[in-house]
Formats: structure tokens, C-alpha cells, sequence
């Protein structure tokens, strides 16, 4: 019962591929989109003031 | 037969290698180095008979460049529905087995119509979108887009998704999202610049 309780948490290959570059395009494209968001409020700011 | 010369972890590890030199790439002299190099092919680009026809005729320019945008809508729409239903949001009422498949069927004909459709649209406006950073996001995008789908997505829910990682799952479903939203939203924006 342990050791099927062991087999069920441990993650395969692929799953640990599929958390390695989703973990990676998440955290990427979350900096991406805040540094273009931060870059047009100050376009802004410094049209507008 | 199984072909794992990196032990049981094989696919972790080409993973974590393709990321880290993709970051090597894009933070040292050889991304400005590799620029420098393939500027040819873009003023070759432009020569060929699709960048002729792309830059003195407007109207087939317009025509390819409608299929290209039907083509990202109908690739979305399965990237949305997929996801969607990895993520426990839209069609739960059907099997997610049944919504993955037939989704990805549409994806890579949707994938290949965009594929087609915009090599032919950058042969029109080769040095325009060469000088663009943004077009640049886009490829990378794209490129990541394609690796992380056929060599990531797809091999994780080969098997029985009931018996996934949930973690995992929808991890892999949000940045499945997010890699196809920057490379609708990236192409849109070479519309804008320039």
C-alpha cells in the first residue's frame, strides 16, 4: 500500500519536462509582459505627466 | 523501444538543456552575431517570387495575409479549448482525452496553414521585419510555441491525463496559453511597427 501510495506522488519524465519548461515559460513571459506594460505606462507618463 | 541514453529523466534534461542555451543565445554576442550573419537571407527574401509578388502586389499580400490570421484564429480556438479543458474551465462535460485530440488534429493543420502563410508574408517585408525586435520575440515565441508542444505537451498527455499531476497539467496548460497569446499578440504587433 506504501509503496502504490510512493508510485502515485513520484512524477515521470514527462511530467517533470512538463513542469520544468512550463515553470520556465511562465515565469519568462510574466517578466516579458511586465517590462512592455512598465515600458507603456511610462510612455505615457511622460506624454501625459 | 524505449531510447534513454540519460537514464530515466532523459526528457527533463534535453529540456533544461534547450532552455539553457536558448538563454545562452539570447544573452551573449551570439545572438548579434547570428543577426549579423542571416541578414543575407532576408535581402535574398525579398528577391524570390513570393517577396516580389508580396511587395508590388498588394491584393495577394492581402489574401495570404487573411488565411494567416484565420489560420492563428483557428489554432487559438484549439489552444483555448485544449487548455481550457486541462485547466477544468470550458467543456467539462466531455472526456479530456476526447477534447486534447481531436483539438490537436485542428492545432497542426492550423499550425502548418500559419507556417505556410507567413513565410510567404516575410518574403514581402523581409527587411522591414529583419530591423523589427519584435518580429524576433515572435520567432522566438513560435519556436518555443513548437518545442514545448510537440516535444513537451504532447508526450506528457499521451497516456491517461486522469492519472497526471494535476500540478503538472495545468502548468503545462497555462503556459501553453501564454507561449500562443505572445505569438498572436507579438504578430499583431509587427502590424503596427515599422
Amino acid at each position: 500500500m506504501q509503496e502504490d501510495n510512493q508510485s502515485k506522488t513520484k512524477l515521470n519524465d514527462e511530467e517533470v519536462a512538463g513542469l520544468t519548461a512550463g515553470a520556465t515559460v511562465v515565469v519568462f513571459f510574466a517578466i516579458y509582459w511586465f517590462l512592455q506594460i512598465q515600458s507603456v505606462r511610462e510612455l505615457l507618463e511622460l506624454a501625459y505627466g | 523501444m524505449s531510447f534513454r541514453i540519460l537514464g530515466p529523466y532523459t526528457r527533463t534534461v534535453a529540456t533544461a538543456a534547450v532552455i539553457a542555451a536558448t538563454l545562452i543565445f539570447s544573452y551573449t554576442s551570439l545572438r548579434v552575431e547570428t543577426w549579423y550573419a542571416i541578414q543575407p537571407l532576408f535581402e535574398w527574401m525579398e528577391t524570390t517570387w513570393f517577396g516580389v509578388i508580396g511587395k508590388t502586389w498588394g491584393g495577394a499580400f492581402a489574401t495570404v495575409q487573411a488565411g494567416h490570421l484565420i489560420g492563428l484564429a483557428v489554432l487559438g480556438g484549439c489552444v483555448i479549448a485544449s487548455d481550457g479543458r486541462l485547466l477544468g474551465l470550458l467543456l467539462t462535460d466531455v472526456p479530456a482525452r476526447t477534447v486534447v485530440d481531436r483539438a490537436y488534429k485542428v492545432f497542426f493543420w492550423a499550425l502548418m496553414v500559419t507556417l505556410a502563410t507567413g513565410i510567404f508574408m516575410a518574403c514581402g517585408v523581409a527587411m522591414k521585419i529583419y530591423y523589427l525586435p519584435v518580429y524576433w520575440y515572435k520567432m522566438l515565441a513560435l519556436v518555443a510555441g513548437m518545442l514545448f508542444e510537440f516535444f513537451v505537451r504532447q508526450p506528457m498527455l499521451k497516456g491517461d491525463i486522469e492519472s497526471l499531476n494535476p500540478i503538472a497539467v495545468k502548468i503545462v496548460a497555462i503556459s501553453s496559453i501564454m507561449i500562443w497569446f505572445t505569438v498572436a499578440a507579438t504578430g499583431r504587433w509587427i502590424g503596427f511597427s515599422g
